[in-house]
């Protein structure tokens, strides 16, 4: 490498690391200057604005060029160097202009949306430091740093979802957000430590690079055998599940996913950022960074895992009442899609899939903000006792809001996945390839493509469900309280500005000049293999007609069933219903049975520490007790007991001597006649 | 004067000084306590400053490869035809040690400053805790097994009266089962001692020796000896020398505490008052892993190696059981003792594996717990100072009460819980590393344990977080009402100054590992090459 071309690599790596640290520098300007003052949002919104602008110039530098890759000693253990560096290449550029972008008009949206909370500067503290874990997490490049930032960008997560420190529902969710976490995060760790092991180093950029050392390792024997390390092949295989486990923790998937529909107790603009656009996507882009590692095997476990998933979850959110819970598995069911697309081998796609998914879900939960906004004054002005967030209360509000109105067709297009939008040339791309992957593939595994076309279908349902009730008929709040007062509009500009940004994102013309092609998108030709056999199979054809005209079919039947006929038609009671409704039980499942498990067998160990253990030391103290007393006894009476016995042998002789010296002469004589007497018969006797 | 013998003595001078001062000026013994450990910390920092690294300064098994090393003859008798008793007074410290050090000293600032709670016999109590310091430092440093005995003993009689004085409402029955459960382990250990004397002479005068450093070369016991490496003993049938590590181990896993040998812990913990538990948690685990590195390994490595699986095998157990066992409590302060508990796990679990990472990690593991158990108990002493109470269920949202309280809370928990950027993060992951890449280098741990270790992490969320929710969010809702509410004012600035700095440590720590790693890398390379050959 010459130079100057180092020379440039530095300034970009010295404008990256100036992107991720802008927005730390905000956190500790509001935590430690600003204390309660307003003035808390601005930092946080001019520091994300210039980590915008930064990653941008630094996408620009890096995006199809070569990797840039730089790092410096962090410490020393034992003879292993840590490093701590910046590892750029189209994966983490992508990603930094993403979490950038869609931070900047959240920031701009919470500036408004949070005004009259009283945690306001702690709120943009939290955001602040999440933004920058977050963007820190997308640029590291070594296996240690990358699980801090991956757990910091849980902490911060905890954090917001709790922000309502004082609300029970809020304080259980975010504990059980960064438990479940956790789970995965232990995963995460013993795949550190198997691939540190087997490779002796947690360099990235060493570990996945095309040729690397990743890609040198190979089976031999039933053992991965990498230069002379061999450690047995399950272990490939205990580390891939770790990995999983990871992305299905911080993704959502199965069976780790019930943390995100109970994230959204905190702020909705949080939920935008966090579970739907950037954290949650953080398990994709994880695949992402270790994808060489996979092998066939584990990549189809993937295929099937995100298949389900997004399955299962478009089937619950079919039935949901909470806005912002039809979007929380709405969003789990697409990021099942982008595993799916990983496991498919649609590399490309998974990750086009994660950008446009981030546009369209961060503007759904933001329109979902300013519905709940204007409900919630709804239910102030007129002091009702009403969820906000229900959907049945609402109804008729493309009226009252109309640019919200049309940001949400926008964006409830693109998550359907219709033609011009941004979903539909992502989400196509993944349904064809899975198509493409499951030709020559066993039955069963065919199983994968159809399902995921059947869910792009149910998702169609849902999001006409919920246009359909949120934004047409009349507002049925109206209906229960007839002489209601409301004044509600699309609001102040912070919160129109970021859906106008957010919807044009949803478009097209940002990732490619060709509306009914995948292919021709720039972000998909950067990470597609560069050979030209695609393009060929009927699916092409095929697949984008049978998603666009099937949806609208459900569309039309959606708008028969809840605008025309109204709501009764619906069945309430079937079993598939309460199996969708109750979120197929699983989270019940967990609280009934693992859960009261933990307990329960902390309460038993507890038990065997005071009664087995404890009680054996006491044991051992009766027993060392009874010796003493024993001891004791055995020394008072049979120890002591002769010498007592001595001396009152003694004393009984003195005193029976005693009374031969009574001072009168007629005893000494009789006395003295009594010995001579004895004297003789002794003698007598013995001679 | 050698400034190790000045560190060691610094406390004791003080306390001298106490006994003699009149009760009258009892109001001045906190500020003399304190002034004596600032003292000492001073002078283990500037020791820390001008500590020297590099392979020529690593320590373990050369003594002139330690530094600020004082040795004069203490009892030298001559026995006659016994030949002469050789003991003597030598102080040196290896990479090891030097952290540790450091981490008591601090250790001890923050308990002399959680001494104000104490509020009666001042003199009395002041004196017993600059006895105890002096103990403690010492233990670290001493180099000569008899010295080194003297100072572990010395610690047992001051810390039996601070509990049973001091101490909560079943303090007897703690201190005498803590007394108990430590002589246990001491009385055996003066067997094996005596043992190693016997078996062991000075090459330079022939005389029988206590020098720790000269009984871990094999060159240096008698043939035919208990503890000789070449003729295999036994000892009730069993291998001598094996007999000897298990009656040292045990002896220091007492102290570690290990499942089983723990179930003192929490009864002190709970009885002991606040800156007694600070010195338990904070120090003296600490001392039963020193113990194991410099006595149990570095003399016995042959069966440290052969043993290895089962140590490892007891640290996985700790860490499962202690965590499991935390999740089941609801007095505060047990919670923590049982955490206690689990995190040593790892320290043994690391040690086991003896890889560089896994004994680095253990090292890091053990300064890191230092501190944050020090906060921990320093932050239940605040509450239960106020209203008496440490119960977990009497308390609910506490947060909005006091906030800043919370904070640190928050900071201490997350911390414990292995957040990154807190220092207790890179200690387990490389107590786990170690453990896990021992298989591939040495063999001496099969892989499952540093996986099993590894659900410790998961179940030290669970429980830090489950008391979070429990006692501090929510809405205000608390056991004593109005009268709690008043008593329960937020940490005012004594209490402030004291967190912060172990916070800001927690953190230093953790953002920069090298302050601790580059300091013990010399000693752990070479502890681990020197039990590796054998």
């Amino acid at each position: 490498m010459n130079p100057i071309t180092l020379h440039t690599d530095a300034q970009t790596v010295t404008l990256a690391i100036i992107a991720v640290a802008l927005p730390f520098a905000a956190f500790v300007v509001n935590f430690l200057l600003l204390g309660k003052s307003k003035a808390s949002g601005w930092v946080s919104t001019l520091a994300i604005l210039g980590s915008a602008v930064l990653s941008l110039n630094v996408f620009f530098r890096v995006w199809d060029n070569h990797t840039i890759h730089m790092q410096q000693l962090w410490f020393t253990i034992g003879a292993t160097k840590v490093q701590v560096g910046v590892l750029l290449n189209n994966l983490s550029v992508l990603m930094l202009v993403l979490v950038s972008l869609i931070a900047l008009p959240v920031h701009i949206y919470s500036t408004a949306y949070m005004k009259d909370d009283a945690g306001y500067s702690r709120y943009f503290r939290y955001l602040s430091f999440f933004c920058f874990s977050m963007l820190a997490l997308v640029v590291v490049d070594s296996l240690i740093t990358f699980y801090a930032f991956w757990e910091l960008v849980g902490f911060s997560s905890y954090l917001l979802i709790g922000f309502w420190y004082d609300r029970d529902s809020a304080v259980q969710a975010n504990k059980k957000a960064f438990i479940m976490n956790r789970i995965g995060d232990i995963g995460l760790l013993t795949a550190i430590i198997i691939l540190f092991t087997q490779f002796g180093t947690f360099d990235l950029y060493e570990l996945f690079k095309d040729g690397g050392l990743v890609a040198h390792s190979f089976f031999i024997n039933g053992e991965w055998a990498a230069g002379l390390n061999y450690i047995p092949s399950v272990w490939h295989y205990i580390a891939f599940g770790g990995i999983f486990l990871a992305v299905a923790a911080k993704s959502a998937q199965f069976p780790l996913h019930t943390w995100l529909p109970d994230a959204m107790e905190g702020p909705t603009s949080v939920s935008a950022l966090i579970h739907a656009a950037t954290m949650v996507a953080a398990g994709v882009f994880l695949l992402g960074r270790v994808y060489p590692m996979f092998n066939e095997a584990e990549l189809t476990t993937l295929a099937i895992v995100g298949c389900f998933t997004a399955f299962m979850a478009a089937t619950i959110a079919l039935t949901q009442n909470d806005l912002k819970r039809i979007l929380a598995y709405s969003t789990i069911s697409q990021l099942g899609y982008m595993v799916m697309a990983m496991g498919v081998g649609a590399y490309s796609s998974s990750l086009f899939h994660l950008v446009t998914h981030a546009f369209f879900k961060c503007l759904l939960f933001l329109v979902a903000g300013v519905v709940i906004h204007q409900i919630k004054h709804i239910k102030e002005d007129n002091s009702l006792d009403i969820d906000p967030q229900d959907i049945r209360h609402m109804g008729g509000l493309r009226k009252k809001l109309p640019l919200t109105f049309i940001a949400v067709l926008i964006a409830g297009l693109a998550l359907v996945g219709l033609p011009l939008t941004s979903g539909f040339l992502s989400k196509d791309g993944i349904l064809i390839q899975a198509f493409d992957w499951a030709d020559g593939r066993s039955f069963m595994l065919s199983i994968i493509p159809i399902m995921a076309l059947l869910t792009s279908w149910l998702t169609a349902f849902y999001v006409a469900r919920l246009i359909f009730k949120v934004f047409f008929g009349e507002l049925r709040l109206l209906k229960a309280f007839p002489s209601l007062q409301i004044h509600i509009g699309d609001g102040h500009w912070a919160y129109k500005l970021p859906l106008i940004l957010l919807a044009l994102c949803c478009l097209f013309p940002l990732f490619s000049l060709n509306p009914f092609s995948y292919e021709t998108s720039w972000l998909y030709e950067a990470f597609a293999p560069k050979h030209a056999a695609e393009g060929q199979s009927i699916y092409h054809l095929v697949i984008p007609a049978l998603v666009s005209v099937v949806s609208l079919v459900i569309i039309f039947c959606a708008y028969v069933l809840y605008i025309k006929r109204g709501d009764g038609m619906v069945v309430k009671n079937g079993l598939l219903f309460r199996i969708s409704y109750n979120e197929w039980y699983i989270d019940r499942f967990y609280k009934r049975i693992i859960v009261k498990f933990v307990i329960w067998l902390s309460g038993v160990l507890y038990w065997v520490d005071r009664k087995v253990i404890d009680g054996f030391i006491h044991l051992l103290e009766k027993i060392g007790l009874a010796i003493a007393k024993a001891t004791a006894w055995c020394d008072k009476y049979i120890v002591d007991g002769v010498l007592w016995l001595a001396a009152e042998l003694v004393q009984y002789i003195g005193n029976f001597a005693r009374r031969f010296q009574g001072g009168k002469v007629q005893y000494y004589l009789y006395s003295m006649l009594l010995a001579v007497i004895a004297v003789f018969i002794l003698k007598l006797i013995w001679a | 004067m050698n400034i190790l013998t000045l560190l060691i003595f610094t406390p004791v001078l003080f306390g001298f000084i106490i006994l003699l001062l009149p009760s009258s000026m009892r109001a001045s013994f906190k500020y003399i306590t304190l002034f004596a450990t600032l003292l000492q910390l001073g002078l283990s920092i500037w020791m820390y400053l001008n500590f020297k690294t590099g392979a020529t300064f690593a320590g373990i098994s050369h003594e002139e490869q330690f530094q600020f090393v004082q040795k004069v003859p203490w009892i030298h008798l001559d026995l006659g035809s016994a030949g002469k008793m050789q003991i003597e007074y030598f102080v040196g410290i290896d990479g090891v040690s030097i952290t540790l050090m450091v981490m008591t000293c601090l250790v001890m600032v923050v308990a002399a400053v959680a001494s104000w709670e104490i509020k009666s016999n001042l003199k009395g109590f002041f004196a017993l805790f600059l006895l105890l310091d002096m103990a403690v430092v010492g233990v670290f440093c001493a180099l000569d097994f008899f010295l080194f005995y003297t100072f572990y003993e010395l610690m047992l009689l001051p810390l039996y009266f601070l509990i049973g004085m001091w101490g909560g409402a079943r303090r007897e029955y703690a201190a005498i089962k803590f007394f108990l459960y430590t002589l246990f382990g001491s009385v055996f250990m003066l067997l094996v001692m005596v043992g190693l004397y016997l078996s062991v002479k000075d090459p330079a005068t022939g005389n029988h020796t206590f020098n720790i450093i000269q009984m871990m070369n094999p060159a240096n016991y008698i043939n035919g000896s208990v503890f000789s490496t070449i003729t295999h003993n036994t000892i009730l049938g069993m291998p001598a020398r094996s007999v000897g590590f298990v009656v040292l181990f045990i002896a220091f896993a007492i102290k570690v505490p290990v499942v089983p040998l723990h179930t003192w812990l929490p009864d002190a913990h709970v009885e002991a008052p606040t800156p007694v538990s600070i010195i338990l948690a904070g120090i003296l685990l600490k001392i039963g892993g020193y113990g194991i590195i410099r006595i149990c390994m570095s003399i016995f490595p042959d069966i440290a190696l052969s043993g290895a699986f089962w140590i490892g095998l007891l640290g996985v157990i700790s860490i499962l059981y202690g965590a499991f066992n935390a999740l089941a409590q609801r007095d505060l302060k047990r919670l923590i003792a049982y955490s206690s508990v689990s995190h040593m796990g790892f320290v043994l679990l690391g040690i086991a594996s003896n890889t560089a990472e896994g004994i680095s990690g253990a090292m890091m593991q053990m300064v890191s717990h230092g501190f944050l158990s020090t906060m921990l108990f320093f932050l239940v002493g605040v509450i239960y100072n106020r209203v008496h109470d440490r119960d977990i269920y009497h308390f609910r949202g506490l947060g909005s009460l006091m906030p800043r309280y919370t904070v640190y809370v928050m900071v201490a928990f997350f911390a414990s819980l292995g957040l990154p950027g807190f220092s207790a993060f890179v200690a387990e992951a490389f107590s786990l590393a170690g453990a896990f890449k021992s298989h591939s280098v040495n063999g001496l741990l099969p892989y499952w344990m540093a996986v099993c270790g590894s659900v410790g992490i998961l179940l030290s969320a669970a429980y830090f977080l489950w008391t979070l929710q429990r006692m501090f969010f929510g809405k205000l809702s608390l056991k004593g009402g109005e009268i709690w509410k008043i008593a329960l004012h937020d940490i005012n600035l004594r209490e402030t100054l004291t967190l912060l700095p172990l916070a800001l440590i927690a953190l230093g720590l953790g953002l920069m590992p090298s302050l601790v790693f580059d300091k013990v890398n010399d000693s752990v390379l070479a502890l681990v090459q020197f039990i590796g050959i054998k």
